[in-house]
């Protein structure tokens, strides 16, 4: 499939056949009086900023009468969000974005079937963790047109300020490399973060594996050079049985180590980590068209079952092709 | 059995124990009990005056004292201060806790420097003190306060909000499952143990959770615990007419105590007790920095210009050992005419805001002012004395922070290894390009000085620094 730009006529026709204001999530519906959002009429960047909508009407009024380029709202819920003042709580959001995938499972260079599907897995493991280790229920999860959004409603970590937003991402994605060495009653130990099979270690593991198991080539990581990379390359195999212990000696443990500490900074690219971490982010609207690639920003019910490629292509797109 | 309140002196015990103190007066006046048990402490080895603390006042400042000259004093006397580890001066330990937090909180406020000292000065005094018990008595006294702080028999992680905000414990310290902190061994092994091939419960306890992780828990809590109280004090402080003159003349004491020049460790350990102050040397700067100034052409100019550039060309200028500090610190402390900044600090950041695609101050010249508020000086257009203090003066980001925030300009070269933060890096930097002048002008008397090649030899990478100047 093309990822085309919208025209103007295909952006009137979804707005004023195609899109209905109960594709908002009710999550945002709800709160419509507290968020700030921002229009890119032109194609241009989100400038028209500070737009609040009393209710449902104005919003859907306005939408039908625009018909925007791209449209967004506020992570924030504002006491006068027309000022963005007030700040009172924002949701916690994630962003995975397809095309800025650190390793990428294809070489499309912007976004296909394969790198969505790459993205796809990724949300399913970031939400597995949300829930089982940070016991969060309210998780949204929204195809934004390239990627994904995980958006996390759950009222304790709506306070919460950026620092502990970094923490909460670093945990997710894996990006520190879990300490290895323990000590009890003076005697140190050492325990593999492989070796622990809960908590973040087991994170860590995850998303190292998924990392290694889509390593190509042509990845540059600090300190891995390329003879590093073809022996990861060839004793990968090894991981999908999670023997880490003979993939660890057959790379062996001083460039295991060098790897892994590697890999914990490529993981920090596995979500946009600004977007976590900003308070007042304006996050693309769910419902409305992604007109740059014509695709339509959806809530996913079921992550399993979904396919962008079928569920979130406008009616205009398939009849492009009639 | 030593007392809850030796450990956290925030306890219900402790704070019993300031509520049955007298009048104030007494805390000034030579109190010989005090004396007695610093003279009589097992291990001590005070042979003036000047060391034993005589009232309360005196061993408020002691506290601090032992911290500030520990962490920076290579001559430091440990045996001076063991009265500090014995459990029978608690209750002087508990009031001075107490006058010193209410003098800091006053004066200086909960964000500054010389609370965030006490802070620490806190957590490693609970860390030294845990240290000396048995082992029996520590586990009962580490069970025991964090049986207090928590009361709960579940705890979520969300419970550490304010740990996790100051970063005094990181989310993955903490061993999670369902939302929950899993400290206790039976819920350990319930949830875990039928995962565990191979391996004993108990011992993976003992490892991953067991005393480590509780005492880091009780230490950061208490650490926190005592912020909170100084921002209470602080906040307090602000509503009255007058804070009492006693904690003003504290508070004094500690300003004396933590500007006292000491001799300090890491004077010649790769540059870690380096610092230039003069004109700023390009050369020196960090990659990062380097990246920043040639202009941001995608997004992030907001947070590279305003939080990134902005502390850190101010700092490297006017005071690039701040992080070795004890005491808060204004642009004006450094630049009383603010001629400096002026001159040569904001001409370098409005260089770099001009180099952005497109130029931040073209669209957004509200920039200016957030410039202002980050050098300490409020929300105003123009840089005024009168303004200064409105705001705080930024320090630079950590490598971590830029990493997070502005990951397209760490790009990071040999030196970044050997550092956290891009000042530490221009202090650094700046020690090995002065030490590689000397040694060239050294060459010039010996042997002769041959620019071209040594320039050939730096950029074949041939002039190195030993590791063990690192």
């Amino acid at each position: 499939m093309e990822f085309q730009k919208a025209t103007p006529e295909e952006r009137r026709r979804y707005y004023r056949e195609e899109w209905d204001i109960k594709q908002i999530p009710r999550f945002i519906r709800h709160s419509l009086y507290q968020r700030e959002f921002g229009f890119d009429h032109h194609g241009r960047g989100p400038n028209d900023r500070y737009r609040t909508f009393r209710n449902e009407d104005h919003l859907r009024k306005f939408m039908r009468y625009r018909t925007p380029f791209e449209a967004y709202t506020s992570v924030a819920f504002y006491q006068k969000p027309n000022r963005r003042e007030g700040w009172l709580k924002s949701e916690l959001v994630f962003d995975v974005d397809a095309k800025d995938l650190p390793i990428r499972s294809c070489d499309c260079g912007s976004v296909c079937e394969v790198c969505l599907d790459q993205a796809k897995n990724i949300v399913s493991d970031l939400k597995d963790t949300l829930q089982g280790d940070l016991g969060l229920k309210e998780i949204h999860m929204i195809y934004s047109g390239r990627g994904y959004h995980l958006r996390v409603q759950d009222e304790e970590v709506l306070g919460t300020d950026s620092e502990v937003r970094s923490q909460i991402v670093k945990y997710l994605v894996g990006a520190e490399v879990p300490r290895s060495e323990y000590s009890n009653q003076g005697m140190t130990y050492n325990l593999e973060h492989f070796t622990v099979p809960f908590g973040y270690p087991q994170v860590f593991t995850q998303r190292v594996k998924q990392s290694i198991l889509y390593l190509n080539e042509d990845i540059l990581m600090e300190e891995v050079n390329k003879k590093l990379i073809k022996d990861v390359i060839k004793n990968r195999h090894l991981l999908v049985d999670d023997q880490w212990g003979p993939f660890r000696n057959a790379i062996g443990p001083i460039r295991y180590k060098r790897l892994v500490k590697a890999l914990a900074f490529v993981n920090l690219g596995l979500v946009d980590a600004k977007v976590s971490i900003d308070l007042k982010r304006i996050l693309r609207l769910p419902s409305s068209l992604h007109s740059m690639v014509s695709m339509k920003c959806t809530e996913i019910k079921n992550l399993e079952t979904f396919d962008p490629l079928r569920d979130a292509v406008p009616r205009f797109v398939n009849e492009r092709r009639d | 059995m030593v007392g809850v309140s030796f450990i956290n002196p925030l306890s219900m015990e402790g704070r019993e124990r300031v509520r049955q103190l007298g009048s104030l007066d007494s805390l000034i006046q030579d109190n010989p009990e005090l004396i007695e048990l610093v003279t009589r402490s097992k291990s001590q080895d005070i042979s003036e005056d000047q060391d034993i603390p005589r009232n309360y006042l005196e061993m408020a400042l002691k506290r601090l004292e032992w911290y500030v000259k520990k962490r920076n004093d290579r001559d430091f006397n440990y045996r001076k201060f063991a009265f500090l580890f014995q459990e029978d001066i608690e209750k002087y330990d508990i009031i001075s806790f107490y006058l010193l937090s209410q003098a800091i909180g006053v004066r200086f406020g909960p964000n500054s420097r010389e609370s965030r000292l006490m802070v620490e000065s806190q957590g490693s005094l609970i860390q030294n003190r845990l240290e000396e018990l048995n082992s029996r008595e520590r586990t009962e006294i580490v069970l025991k306060a964090l049986q207090e702080l928590l009361s709960q028999e579940t705890v979520k992680w969300t419970f550490f909000e304010n740990l996790l905000s100051s970063r005094r414990i990181q989310l993955s310290d903490l061993v999670l499952d369902q939302g929950e902190v899993i400290m206790d061994r039976e819920d350990f092994r319930n949830r875990f143990g039928s995962r565990l091939q191979h391996r004993d419960p108990d011992k993976m306890y003992q490892l991953l959770i067991g005393q480590e992780l509780q005492e880091l828990i009780l230490i950061r809590m208490v650490m926190q615990q005592t912020e909170n109280y100084m921002a209470e004090v602080h906040e307090k402080a602000r509503l009255m007419v007058e804070p009492n003159p006693l904690l003003l003349e504290l508070a004094d004491k500690v300003t004396e105590i933590l500007i006292q020049p000491t001799t300090s460790y890491g004077g010649s350990g790769g540059g870690g007790g380096y610092s230039y102050t003069g004109p700023l040397n390009r050369e020196a700067f960090p990659p990062c920095v380097k990246n920043a100034l040639e202009g941001i052409k995608s997004g992030g100019r907001n947070d590279a210009i305003v939080l990134f550039i902005t502390p850190f060309v101010s700092y490297a200028r006017l005071c690039p050992d701040i992080f070795k500090q004890n005491v808060t610190v204004q642009v004006s402390d450094k630049d009383p005419e603010l001629q400096v900044v002026h001159n040569e600090v904001l001409p370098l950041i409005y260089e770099a805001a001009e180099r952005c695609v497109p130029p931040l101050f073209e669209d957004q010249p509200q920039e200016k002012i957030n410039i202002n508020a980050k050098l300490g000086f409020g929300m105003h257009s123009n840089l005024k004395l009168e303004n200064e203090g409105e705001t705080k003066w930024y320090t630079p980001m950590s490598c971590e922070k830029i990493k997070l925030h502005l990951p397209h300009l760490c790009r990071p070269d040999e030196d970044c290894k050997k550092i956290g933060n891009p000042l530490s890096y221009y202090n650094r930097k700046n020690w090995i390009l002065s030490k590689e002048r000397t040694e060239s002008e050294d060459n010039v008397g010996k042997e002769g000085y041959n620019e071209e090649k040594e320039k050939e030899d730096q950029a074949n990478g041939w002039i190195e620094v030993k590791k063990d100047d690192a």
